[in-house]
């Protein structure tokens, strides 16, 4: 620290490390944030169809039971904007069992909420974003399924991680035609 | 790299000064990283931190690096100067011996 180079060298290696630190000590205390979110969703409807083939390229791909869900959401997510958070994101999944698979999973909708603004959810007879089809193109066996609301904050430093969710059953009726035929 | 030398020796301070600006620097820094972390939090904003980190470490620099007159306080005391040692050369064909200047061990003129 003898001359001006030295001790400016000396104090810009401290100030990064410190700045790591600081970094560091943000990134683990975001989760640790309180918030007050209010979240809820209700289910109108869900129609069964058998719809078209999964692959309209493919001659051989098998027409599918597709669900078509009505639902509403209500949800005051402002609460979820620290000063850590980029975004959120939130999505609806269908998770049920199925025979042969003990856990699935289908994201049917989902959403980017940018600010504060945006946050305020106050959706009407919506429906689901993607198609929700079974993995084996029918809804034979399936059980226990529901209906689950995600929120995920994306921070700007640190890990994403899955805030809360809010669930309701969702019964899946099987279609009138007949699944699983070939071509239309 | 001889028009380095006058960069790497500007700002000498004296030994006490050095100790001074250490302690002075970790506690300016550690400080700074404090003051940031609680303007950032109150004011809700991440860029706020960052901007009050920099700006504080810009006062540190100002407050350390600069050879200021509290660094020199304890300049060093050397010993008094002993005086020029002279060799005379044995093989001069002129009348006069020249003398040849070996070691000069007059102060050093830092600080």
């Amino acid at each position: 620290m003898y001359n001006f180079l030295q001790r400016l060298s000396a104090l810009t290696s401290f100030a990064m490390s410190t700045l790591m630190v600081l970094a560091i000590l943000i990134s683990v205390t975001t989760p640790l944030i309180p918030s007050s979110p209010t979240h809820a969703v209700t289910l109108r409807s869900v129609q069964t169809t058998t719809g078209r083939p999964v692959d309209p390229f493919d001659k051989t791909s098998r027409s599918a039971e597709y669900a078509r869900l009505t639902f509403d959401v209500d949800a005051d997510l402002s609460s979820m904007f620290n000063w850590n958070t980029k975004l959120l994101f939130a999505y609806i999944t269908a998770d049920y069992r199925a025979p042969g698979f003990e856990t699935n999973r289908v994201v049917v909708w989902d959403r980017i909420i940018r600010n504060p603004r945006q946050a305020k959810l106050r959706l009407r007879k919506h429906h689901n974003k993607y198609s929700l089809r079974n993995y084996a193109l029918t809804f034979e066996g399936v059980e226990a399924a529901n209906l689950t609301l995600h929120i995920n904050p994306v921070p700007y430093l640190g890990l994403m991680y899955d805030k809360s969710a809010t669930s309701i059953p969702l019964s899946l009726p099987r279609a009138a035609g007949p699944a699983g035929q070939v071509g239309r | 790299m001889d028009f380095l030398k006058p960069a790497f020796e500007s700002g000498r301070i004296d030994f006490e000064g050095q100790n001074l600006a250490s302690t002075l620097s970790t506690l300016l820094i550690a400080c700074a990283g404090g003051v940031a972390l609680a303007v950032g939090f109150a004011l809700q904003r991440l860029d706020v931190c960052f901007y009050a980190y920099a700006l504080c470490i810009v006062a540190a620099y100002a407050v350390v690096l600069p050879p200021w007159p509290f660094f020199r306080r304890h300049p060093l005391v050397w010993l008094p100067r002993k005086g020029r040692v002279y060799a005379s050369t044995a093989s001069s064909s002129s009348a006069q011996s020249r003398r040849t200047l070996v070691e000069d061990v007059s102060d050093d003129d830092s600080c």
